[in-house]
């Protein structure tokens, strides 16, 4: 559950940024995750709702964007979409191969508004 | 009709929600950074001291402290080593390692199947890295967690045991991706398994990364081990150049 390490950091994130901007909500979050990072974005989303609960993002959406990987071969500098992890040059079948896209684990941007968020129940006031 | 949605809102209303107000706030921030530059704090600990630190990393019982039980008697004598243990919850790890007069650190890590770059600097206060030659860092037995965090080692090893399957490196791409020596262990037992193939285990690493090198080897009966220490041996000469004998 590495996940837990990242969504921590993410909520780090978000807390220091929300507050620099001002922001009083946090509805929407949006991560690039690339397909070397052996992320699991359902567990990702699980875990970001739970450590969103009571702060600043409380309900936000989090949206994964998860990002393929690509190479370039050493040998003779086609670049290509690695296929399901194997590294391996279509051009020459070479099999070294640099990592040019696919271990991104960044968070893009974040919708934020100056207003709180409507609340669920709204409280009733009798009078 | 619909108030989730925002398809009932009217210029008329729309401003009652506040729409306008929302803004989108671009971060661009990797979110392990802390524990990047913590990593990278770690490994200037260990440049300044000369030390070779190697990440160990498997699944569960794979043989990675059986190997370093080995690795300490076969080392020539006057490499000097020790060992940071990570496991979930016992010291046994490292209790086996100090019976051979090893310096060996035990991190518990309790609910994290990882070790990260913190708790490694952790470990650092109670070790004197001076002198040192190597710094094994046996990682929790897990074959996904552990290659996503940056501990400031300077090379990954990763570990397969004959008795857990020759397509386990498929199954496993990200971590034998950042591998950079594979070692198939405890050959001793493949008369028994003829399911496992290790010519299937190498292609299965290959098909991977072509680059990785990959030595088979028992820790019981010893059989490859001299390679491996060839191979340690020559990342410390790397880092101490002076020192290589
Ligand atoms: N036959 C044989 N058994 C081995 C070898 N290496 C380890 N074992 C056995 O495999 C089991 C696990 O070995 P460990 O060295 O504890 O494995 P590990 O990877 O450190 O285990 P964890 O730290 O719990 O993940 C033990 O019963 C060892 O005796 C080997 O080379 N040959
Ligand atoms: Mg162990
Ligand atoms: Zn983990
Ligand atoms: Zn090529
Ligand atoms: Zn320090």
């Amino acid at each position: 559950m590495h996940e837990t390490a990242i969504v921590a950091g993410l909520m780090r994130i978000i807390t220091q940024q929300a507050s620099k901007h001002g922001a009083a909500h946090v509805s929407r979050v949006t991560v690039k995750v690339g397909r070397l990072r052996a992320v699991e974005p359902q567990q990702l989303r699980a875990c970001f709702e739970m450590f969103a609960e009571g702060t600043v993002a409380d309900g936000a959406e989090l949206v994964v964007e998860e990002i393929g990987v690509r190479g370039r071969c050493r040998g003779c500098a086609t670049e290509f979409d690695v296929p399901r992890y194997h590294f391996q040059c279509p051009a020459c079948a070479g099999n070294d191969i640099e990592v040019i896209q696919g271990q991104e684990l960044f968070i893009e941007n974040f919708e934020a508004s100056s207003s709180p968020p409507p609340a669920v129940d709204p409280p009733l006031v009798p009078k | 009709m619909c108030d989730n949605c925002g398809c009932n809102l009217t210029d008329a209303n729309r401003h009652a929600l506040g729409a306008e107000e929302h803004h989108t706030i671009e971060v661009l921030e990797n979110l392990l950074q802390v524990n990047d530059i913590q990593a990278g704090h770690n490994r200037e600990h260990f440049d300044e001291y000369g030390v070779f630190a190697v990440n160990i990393m498997s699944g569960p019982g794979s043989g990675k402290t059986s190997l370093l039980e080995a690795t300490i008697k076969a080392l020539p004598p006057g490499v000097k080593v020790a060992v940071i243990e990570g496991d979930l919850e016992t010291e046994n790890d490292a209790e086996r390692i100090r019976r051979h007069g090893v310096p060996a650190i035990q991190i518990t890590t309790g609910m994290a199947c990882h070790l990260d770059a913190h708790m490694v600097h952790g470990a650092l206060h109670e070790l004197a890295l001076q002198g040192l030659d190597i710094l094994f860092i046996e990682n929790v037995g897990n074959l996904v967690c552990p290659a996503s965090f940056d501990i400031g080692q300077h090379r990954n090893v990763i570990l397969l045991s004959v008795t857990e399957g020759d397509d386990k490196p498929a199954k496993y791409p990200v971590m034998v991706h950042a591998a950079d020596l594979a070692l198939i262990t405890k050959t001793d037992l493949l008369p028994y398994i003829e399911e496992f193939s290790v010519g299937r285990a190498r292609d299965s690493f290959l098909g991977i990364k072509g680059q990785l090198p990959i030595i088979e080897l028992s820790a019981k009966n010893g059989a490859g081990l001299e390679q491996w220490i060839a191979w340690l041996l020559a990342e410390v000469a790397k880092r101490r150049p002076a020192a290589a004998a």
